[in-house]
């Protein structure tokens, strides 16, 4: 008995160092489930012979749209600069975040027709989320690994990270921002410019 | 002046000591010190703030300067001779020729992967590596064709001396961004010397058809390399907001996934740093590319 009231008292002397009993496991089944869903949602949209180029496109944006945790990606790729900027750059910056990476996801997308994706054998658990890996294959290109990150965001699964051939998506985007950020001066709003600019030019090229 | 990475010593003291010949890198790691020296250092974030330094520490670019000054370098060469080069290759050479052209460089390269995969202890990888360099220069026409994995069904990988070292421990030093070459490191860039020197086509033979021979395939290597990173590239220069940090992040934890052997589709044909080892940036088929 005494033992282990020391040890709790050793542990909550620590404080921070306690798991936080509330963030919920990724089941990797469930995880896998998910991705499967999501997949067959993109691959229907994208191979559809009703729906023109923009059609497709939008409706690949709302797959996207429910599926990826926008919010949490944003944070983890603006990181230390999150608690930087001010409530309302940090408003300003998920907005921008949002458009600019459901744009630039449906516009790689929404051309791709003729695509298959089948789910790999392998998927690696970390103590937050599930990493699915697939295979993505088009005739006359080689096979992409690649691999979908997912985790429990207030009881759903949804996509944190996308990782195609060893690279992570939000690895890059966080060294890109963060580059911005400094180089501006460490201003946040060197980056909010930034990308209202980037914007622009996708909608003009749309 | 800034200190220089424990991992660049470490790799210096290598040369000095080991198994490498000391005469050739020397004088050329010598002068990299110097100009690195001359050119000034990021400037390490005070350790007060401790997400900045670990930060500054993931990135490690302590040469960023130099680094970001030899990619506008780079740029440069690039816009008005490589990438013109790659598109004009691109449009006026068949397919199947630059296919052809691919596998004969890839297998050109095998014996250097073939005694990297024995450095490494591969021997599974080593046999498949054997065998594809005796059906390909064989059956395949001295390689342009690559029967192995068509008709044996026996795929190729990638493998060099940089991935060596690593796979012995040897770190990857301070991050490096050369002209023509692209994103490399001190370990890598010793690791393309060390597998040009003990490809056998380096010994090999003598006089003005070899030496010709020497520079076509030099050119084609930095052709073939350019033309086959060049959508990844021009998405890459469009949609990021920082290029350079995107290359240098994506570069560095691709060739990760190529050390752990995790990739899929290794190239072959090109060298073992720089863009050969592609940009860690995959570009979707059938994506559609924005105008640079």
């Amino acid at each position: 008995m005494a033992s282990i009231g020391r040890r709790t008292a050793m542990l909550a002397g620590l404080g921070l160092a306690l798991p936080q009993p509330a963030l919920a496991q990724m089941d990797a089944t469930r995880a896998m489930n998910f991705i499967q869903t999501t997949g067959n949602a993109l691959v229907e949209a994208l191979n559809s012979t009703t729906l023109n180029a923009a059609q497709r496109r939008e409706r690949v944006a709302n797959i996207l749209r429910q599926a990826v945790d926008i919010e949490g990606t944003g944070r983890f790729i603006l990181g230390r600069w999150w608690r930087v900027a001010s409530p309302a750059e940090q408003q300003e910056y998920l907005r921008l975040f949002e458009e600019t990476l459901i744009r630039n996801l449906a516009a790689r997308l929404g051309e791709y027709q003729g695509v298959r994706f089948s789910l790999g054998r392998s998927q690696q658990r970390t103590e937050e989320d599930v990493l699915v890996t697939t295979v993505v294959e088009r005739a006359g290109t080689p096979p992409i690994n690649l691999d979908w990150r997912v985790a429990d965001v207030n009881g759903q699964p949804r996509v944190v990270d996308l990782v195609a051939e060893g690279t992570s998506l939000r690895l890059t985007q966080r060294s890109e921002y963060s580059a911005v950020v400094q180089r501006g001066g460490n201003q946040v709003s060197a980056l909010l410019t930034a990308m209202r600019g980037q914007l622009q030019q996708m909608q003009a090229r749309e | 002046m800034c200190l220089l990475g424990s991992e660049l010593r470490r790799i210096f003291a290598l040369v000095e000591k080991g198994p490498v010949q000391p005469m050739r890198f020397g004088p050329l790691l010598a002068t990299a010190l110097i100009v690195i020296g001359l050119a000034g250092c990021a400037t390490r974030p005070p350790a007060s703030d401790p997400e900045a330094v670990a930060e500054y520490e993931a990135n490690n670019d302590p040469l960023e300067p130099l680094n970001r000054g030899l990619f506008e370098v780079n740029n440069a060469i690039d816009t008005v001779l490589l990438r013109p080069a790659a598109v004009v290759y691109r449009a006026a050479v068949p397919p199947p020729v630059r296919e052809g052209v691919r596998n004969a460089l890839g297998n050109l390269r095998a014996p250097t992967i073939l005694m990297n995969d024995i450095l490494q202890g591969e021997m599974d990888r080593a046999g498949r590596t054997a065998a594809r360099f005796l059906i390909n220069s064989t059956l395949g026409i001295g390689g342009l064709v690559d029967v192995a994995a068509w008709q044996f069904g026996i795929r190729g990988h990638g493998e060099d001396f940089g991935q060596t070292l690593a796979s012995w421990g040897v770190g990857e030093g301070p991050y490096l961004f050369l002209p023509v070459l692209g994103p490399s490191n001190p370990r890598d860039l010793l690791g393309a010397g060390v597998d040009v020197v003990a490809s056998p086509w380096f010994w090999f033979g003598q006089g003005e058809v070899v030496e010709i021979l020497r520079w076509v395939r030099s050119g084609m290597t930095v052709l073939d390399t350019r033309e086959s990173v060049l959508d990844t590239l021009d998405t890459l220069y469009a949609t990021s907001l920082d290029p350079y940090s995107t290359l240098r992040s994506a570069y560095r934890q691709r060739r990760e996934a190529e050390i752990r052997n995790t990739g899929r589709t290794a190239p072959e044909a090109a060298g073992g740093t720089g863009f050969g080892v592609g940009v860690g940036v995959t570009v979707l088929p059938g994506a559609t590319i924005p105008p640079r």
